[in-house]
Parts: C-alpha cells; structure tokens; sequence
C-alpha cells in the first residue's frame, strides 16, 4: 500500500466524521469516481468468487479464525479480528459480542466475557450467554468433525467431552447469567482472545438446532443470513432483519445481497474480474491471487492496477529437515543447505517478487507474531555456494554429498517447480538432490508421520491467528510430536529448555510482552539450523471495477467482505 | 532409434514413396526432428546453454518471471528466448524434450506393435477357443479408458523408475488393441492362401508357418499402422507430461512445458507457441509419412480409391 493512496484515503475518511461508523484509517481502494460514504453505501448485489468452496457452514465444522471469508458476515463471535483497517491494526483482536477481549484472572487460566446489550438472532430471539456456550459444546461432538484443535486441549474437562447431544454440559464454561460466560482453562493461555474469534463461539440456539443439517441454514447472529446454500460451493445471502450498526461497530453490511460461487479456475477468476463484464463488475476474488498474466498488464494498466489490493497472511514456507535422518542430524550440513539456497529462484517459482517475499526467519515478518529479525546464514537473495561448499568440507563432505528431496506433485507452493529451484541451487554447492515427488495426500500422510518422515522436504505453516504461539509451538515444542500422524514438529525437536520458554511465552496475556517472548524464541531456534526459511506469501487480489471500499484484511489476507460497497 | 523405412532403396516401395513429395518432406523433418534429439547436447553446447541452468536475471520477478526482452526474452545467447518463471533456456530444453518425446513415442509404438502381433498372430493362428478368448481380451484392450488408466499407473509407480520407461511401457501396454485385431484379420486372410496352406499339410509346426509364410504378408500392414500409432503416442506422452504424471523435472518434456504454458499464454505468448508449434510439426510429419508409407506399400489401395472417386464422378 503506497504511503500516497493512504493518506488520500484517510482524508476521504475526514469528511466522515461524526458518524458512528466512521472507520479507522483504512486503505480504501476504490476505483469510482465518487468517494466511499458508510452512510450511503447500502444496496446492490456482491458476488465472491472462489476456487473452494466453504465447506460445511456450520459453525461447529469451519476452521477459520472468524476471517473475513463468508462466515464473519453471518456469525458474530465473542471477539474478533479488527474489520475497520486494511493495515497491520487488522491484526489485532477487538470485542465483537462481547464487551471487551476478555477478562483473565491473574494466571491466565480463567477468561469472562460479558455480553453487549440487545443482541438478537435472525428470528429476534436474544442471543444469551447459553447460546454461545451451547455453540462451542457442539464442536466437540464427534458427530460434527473439522474446527480448530484448541479448544479440545484448553478448556478443563475438553479431551472426554462428547459433545451436547447426549445430554452432558462441559462444567468448564459457566452461564451465570444471560449476558456472562467464563471458561476454566487446563493452562495459562494468554491467546484466549485470538481464540475467541474462531467460528465455534459463534452462539447457536438450542431449539434451532438440527444437529448435521444445522449447515444447510445456520442461524444467523451477524448483518446476512442464508437464504440459499449448495453445500457451500454455492450460496446466497440476504439482510437479516434483526441486525443493525448500532449493536455492531465491526461489519458495515453494504450490499442488499451476497452470493457466492466457487469451483472456479484461478484463470478464470482473474479474466473475469480484469474484464468487469455484467456482474463480474461488482464481483470480489474469495481465495485467489492474481497470476502472471495479470501482473505482466499491471504496469501498463492504472485502471487494472488500483483495482488489486495487497494483504498478508501470517505463513512461512521452508524447507524442513528431519535430523533423525543422515546427514541431516549434522548442523553443519543444515547450515551448509541454508547458505546454498537461491531464494530468488524459489520465489520466481512460485509467481515471482510480487508475491512472495524472502525469508529468513521462520516467524512472519509481521508485528504481531513477535517479528525478531535474524539472518544467521547470510546467503542474499541467490544464495552463496562457496560459503555452502566450505561448510561441507568442514562437515566431510569435501567432494560434495547426495540428497533426496521429497515434494509434492499439485500443489504449488510444495510442488515440483519449487522443488526444481531447489536442486538448481543446491546443485552449485556441489550437493546433487534427487528429487521424490508424490501426490498430495500421500505427500502429508508420509511428512505427518515421524515414523515415515523424509529427511528433506518442502513444508509450509499457517497462522491460526496473527500471534507467535500458534505459530512456534505445532512446529517446535516437544510435547507437540504426533507419532500417529498430523505431525508438524518436523525435527522431532524435544529440548526441554524450548518447551519451557514455550510455556513461559504462553502465560503471557499482554500482546507486546508475548510478541517479545516469541521472537526471541525463533531467533535461538533459528540458530539450530531446525529448516530453511523460503519465503512470506502476499497476497495480491483483484476486485470487479464497481467494488468501493475493498481492502485485504492483514490478518487473513482476503478481502473484508463486511466492509465492501458495490453501490 | 530408426524410423520405419522400407528394406532397400531400389525396391518398387520406395519408389514410388519417393514420388510422393508430401511424404517426402515428412521423413525429411523426421529424420531432422531424431538428428536434433540424437544430438541435444551438441545443439545446446553450440548455443552454451544448458537445459537446467536457471537464470534469474533474464526475467522480471515483479511481473510474475516474464522474461526481459521480445519473444520471450531471445538474444543472441538464448536464441529462442528464457523460460518464465526460471530463465532456463528455451531451445535447450526444447531439444532435450525431443529426446523424451521421441524415444518414449518411438518406444511405445514398439511395444505396441510387438505385443500386437504376437496376441494377433495367436488369435489368428490358434484353435477356435484361443481365438475367442485373444479377441475379447482385444476389444476389451481397444475398449478400454487408457488415459484415465496411465494416469493411475504412472501415479501408482514408485518415482525411482525411470520415468521415460514407464511412459514407454504404460503407453505400449495400453495401446496394442489395435494392432492385434490387425494382425489377426491378415492372419486368417493369410492362413487361407495356397503356400500357407501347402507349408502346413507339408508337416512345418504353426511357429515355422507363421515365421516363414505369414509374417512376411504381415510386414506392409503393420509398418502402416506403426507409423500412424506413432503421433497418438507423441501426442499421449505430451498428454500425461501436460497432467502432471509424465517426467518428472527437472527433466523437460514438451507437454510439460505446454503445461507451464497455459498460465503464460498472455504474459508471454512465445512460449506457448515454441512446444505447441514443435508438437504439431512432428505429429504432422509422422501423419503425412505413414500416409505416404501406406500406398507405398499397397499401391493397389491408391488405385481402388481412385476407381472408386471415378466411379462417383461418373454416377454424378
């Protein structure tokens, strides 16, 4: 986002004030001539457009952190991410249901919620506190799978709980009253609140509840309801009457109608929305980043270029070793592989400088994850394999070593061409790589498993939520490895010094003091040579030419559906 | 690797192959297409490029790796342009992808034949029941969804098998219907002629019959249906190669790189058209070559069309 766009986006904002609804400073991205007006903004249909569908849409089964895909615009949650601001604030957690964040006691272990005023569901019933506690035992019901796995390991009593539909309550969320809700945690979590913005504390009244048919109509507690829901490949969503601004500060609710279309090609997405045609003018990209053919015009194009907003999602994409494996147990022959790489290479793979920044440390170079910058084994953007092959000898290996690589064959970001730049580079600092490519699913069954393990591979992490906890402890803490799969603890690291830290970093509830514990973290784990960091995805996505005030949420990376006008 | 050429130049085949210009020009870009495959390392030493080298200096990393430079970045060191997206040179790779491309059709296509003639020749040569039973199992062989089965074979296969063998193999098994319901056809044709039948009530064992008296009857037909089975299977390699399940990299192939291609068609159309122009040339040449080998080889054929075009133009 140029310095420029922003501050003319902020004194469009200026003429603004005074409303209740006034953003923040967002970086509005409109392509109109007429400037964006929150008061005025109301009417009109906004299509998405998507390669995957949304899966189950029932809040129990979603898995993904309250983001501002389809689900925030019909399920409000306790908490959520900060919807007014395209920039790095939309990485923090506001009140949505409830009052504030959260109440923690002095160890972090007990969290209370209070309830705003006025709250209703679709059908004008109140939304109570039992409603949101009764939302959340549902995700533990094994007959309603997917979610996060957070909350089966944080709250008390969560690894036996079966779920409300055989009659049981989990004692561990207390409803004193309509408006407040406690949950007692097994450990200090200070990430509570990230937490809270997950789909599973969206509130579901008992007496509508159809247990798995709930996804096919939801009841809606946020601006739309489902009118119409093809298994979510395909939806449409209309007002729902009992919601209004005044109760909530987070979604401006603009067009009259939102439909959703998935099981589009990437290609097609993009023509579609450069082209503008009918509809496609008012139209959104749900999960798809531009492509070359896109970028190549950008230059020429003004019109084409004001019309891609850029966001980023908190995600590193690296190479992992597994050091029960030779020769990877040997520091230096990681080291060695970490000075060889040619990250420009990898990034061009991938689609090039736009949208993919270099890597060096594992945490996303983002704030909020406690960013800590290091770069132990300086190796420039292309790599520096004679620094490699000294290592290497040092290591005993004088006359270069033999690798295998193992990759997966569809998906981009793991697949053969990354794969490629690889052994393109590694093959300079006279380590010749045999690449073992196979398909997806077999691909993360076989690097999920430690028994199966390669002992090179491309891997790739995601956030949950923008904060360095879900982010450090899957891949590093001990306690973490999974022996029967889902395995992302990929050195099989067990130091009990690391997993203390962890612990430490955890108990933390004030985010500047957390961020601090986790970058420091990283950068001693960085050290240890554990994986290679590639590089930071961006997000570069395109809206139709009618779309006003469309930016990417930095907490997700996608646009703020809630916050887009096509009027 | 050895086109399919008939056995001497003198001989009335190659003749009037000869006489036919269209073939002609065929077998010449054949012949030059496996020169240039034979010779890939020679043609990408004479350029000084290599087929794996990237080259991230070519391309423009901001715009997704187009490469610098008109038609796809060609320059006098990289004489039909870099690779999107890598800066790998184009006319190295192309030329290392007609090795793959020609061994593994060429190496098909034998499979196919020498497992055609042999189930055909049994089919053809043996007793009622083995007759039945090879016949089903060649309509089943011709019936059967190859594509959708080499996929799965080729993804099944453990990735240390050389990939160019498999796609030989898998291509080869998959294909022989064909050739085999051929085979059988002349088989029973030939069995029924006079020497066939004289070597047979002379006492020779039906392996010495179909060697020594039927064989040689077979040799025409089947060089025409090789050299026609040979593009499907140029086109079949490319196929797999475009889906994924073909070589792996870095090794090229042209329908690997069509399929990298498809996301560059507008960014930079030069490497779309290199392979897809290649591609159609050599299935192209091999068409027109194995058309012009079937009259060759069977003159009459030639001159029962033209009989019967005579016969329309004078019932019109």
């Amino acid at each position: 986002m140029s310095k420029s766009r922003a501050v003319a986006a902020a004194a469009g904002f200026a003429l603004l004030a005074g409303l209740a609804t006034a953003c923040g400073g967002g970086t509005a991205k409109s392509s109109a001539t007429a400037a964006f007006d929150p008061a005025t903004c109301q009417g009109g249909t906004l299509t998405v457009l998507a390669q995957l569908g949304q899966g189950k849409f029932d809040p129990a089964e979603l898995y993904t952190s309250g983001g501002g895909k389809v689900p925030t615009l019909v399920f409000r949650t306790l908490t959520t991410r900060n919807h007014t601001t395209g920039g790095p604030d939309g990485a923090k957690v506001v009140p949505d249901l409830a009052t504030d964040t959260g109440e923690p006691n002095q160890d972090a272990t007990v969290w209370t919620y209070h309830l705003k005023p006025g709250l209703k569901f679709e059908d004008g019933t109140p939304i109570r506190s039992q409603d949101v506690k009764y939302g959340i035992e549902r995700s533990f019901a094994p007959e309603l799978p997917g979610g996060p796995p957070y909350l089966r390991d944080w709250l008390i009593g969560g690894e036996q709980y079966q779920g409300p539909f055989k009659g049981a309550d989990l004692p561990s969320i207390e409803t004193p009253d309509d408006s407040t809700i406690t949950f007692r945690l097994t450990k200090p979590e200070g990430d509570f609140p990230f937490l809270a913005t997950a789909t599973q504390f969206a509130p579901v009244p008992k007496a509508k509840d159809t247990g798995t048919d709930y996804q096919k109509h939801p009841v809606s507690s946020g601006p739309y309801e489902v009118t119409s829901n093809d298994n979510g490949k395909s939806m449409v969503l209309d007002r729902n009457p009992y919601w209004s601004r005044s109760i909530d500060d987070q979604r401006l609710a603009c067009p009259d109608k939102i439909v959703y279309t998935s099981g589009l090609d990437p290609a097609v997405i993009n023509q579609r929305l450069a082209a503008s045609s009918g509809d496609d003018a008012r139209a959104v990209s749900g999960d798809t980043d531009i492509d070359a053919g896109i970028l190549a015009k950008l230059n020429t194009d003004s019109a084409l270029k004001s019309r891609v907003a850029t966001g980023y999602f908190g995600a590193t994409q690296y190479l992992a070793f597994n050091p029960t494996v030779k020769p990877f147990d040997n520091a230096l022959v990681r080291q060695a592989i970490s000075y060889a790489v040619d990250r420009t290479s990898v990034i061009n793979a991938v689609g090039g400088s736009a949208v993919a920044k270099p890597a060096t440390t594992f945490l996303p170079d983002q704030p909020a994850f406690g960013y800590t910058p290091y770069d132990y084994f300086p190796a420039g953007p292309s790599g520096d394999p004679a620094k490699a092959k000294e290592l290497l000898a040092q290591a005993g290996y004088p006359n270069g070593l033999s690798i295998t690589l193992s990759h997966a064959t569809d998906q981009s970001d793991i697949g053969p061409a990354v794969a490629a730049a690889v052994q393109e580079s590694l093959g300079k600092a006279g380590i010749t790589v045999k690449l073992d490519a196979s398909a997806d699913d077999d691909y993360f069954t076989k690097t999920q498993l430690p028994s199966s393990e390669p002992g090179f591979f491309i891997g790739g992490w995601g956030a949950d939520w923008p904060s360095g906890g879900p982010f450090l402890a899957p891949i590093f803490d001990g306690r973490q490895i999974l022996t029967a799969g889902g395995n992302f603890n990929s050195a099989q690291l067990n130091d009990p010094q690391v997993n203390a830290e962890i612990d430490a970093a955890n108990k933390l509830t004030d985010p500047a003091k957390a961020q601090q514990a986790w970058g420091q973290l990283d950068a001693q784990l960085g050290k240890q040579a554990w994986t290679v960091p590639l590089y930071h995805p961006v997000y570069k996505r395109l809206v139709g030419k009618d779309v006003k005030n469309a930016y990417v949420s930095q907490w997700n990376g996608v646009y703020d559906l809630s916050r887009i006008s096509v009027k | 690797m050895s086109s399919p050429t008939p056995a001497s130049p003198s001989s009335p085949v190659w003749r009037r192959l000869r006489a036919n210009r269209a073939a002609m020009a065929g077998l010449l870009v054949v012949v030059l297409l496996l020169l240039l495959a034979a010779a890939a390392p020679l043609v990408a030493a004479l350029e000084g490029q290599n087929p794996t080298a990237f080259h991230n200096e070519l391309i423009d990393s901001a715009t997704g790796g187009v490469p610098i430079g008109p038609f796809g970045g060609a320059s006098a060191r990289h004489w039909l342009g870099v690779e999107p997206g890598t800066g790998r040179d184009v006319l190295a790779r192309l030329v290392y992808g007609a090795q793959v491309s020609l061994s593994v059709s060429i190496g098909a296509t034998v499979v196919q034949v020498a497992l055609g003639t042999l189930i055909g020749l049994a089919a053809g040569l043996g007793n009622q029941l083995a007759d039945t039973v090879l016949s089903r199992t060649m309509d089943l062989a011709i019936a059967f969804p190859g594509l959708v089965f080499a996929i799965s074979l080729m993804a099944v296969v453990p990735g240390s098998f050389p990939r160019p063998v498999l796609l030989m193999l898998v291509l080869g098994v998959l294909g022989w219907g064909g050739t085999a319901r051929l085979v059988r056809g002349q088989a029973l044709t030939l069995r029924s002629l006079d020497h066939v039948a004289a070597a047979r009530l002379s006492g020779a064992r039906s392996w010495r019959t179909a060697r020594r008296e039927i064989l040689p009857g077979l040799a025409a037909p089947v060089i025409t249906y090789a050299a026609l089975l040979l593009p499907g299977n140029v086109t079949a390699e490319a196929g797999l190669s475009f889906l994924g399940v073909g070589v792996r990299p870095p090794t090229s192939s042209w329908g690997q790189m069509l399929s990298g291609a498809t996301t560059w068609y507008q960014a930079d159309p030069a490497y779309v058209l290199l392979p897809a122009g290649l591609l159609f040339v050599t299935v192209l040449a091999f068409t027109v070559l194995g058309e012009g080998l079937r009259t060759a080889l069977d003159p009459r054929a030639k001159s029962r069309l033209r009989r019967a075009r005579s016969r329309r133009t004078v019932a019109a």
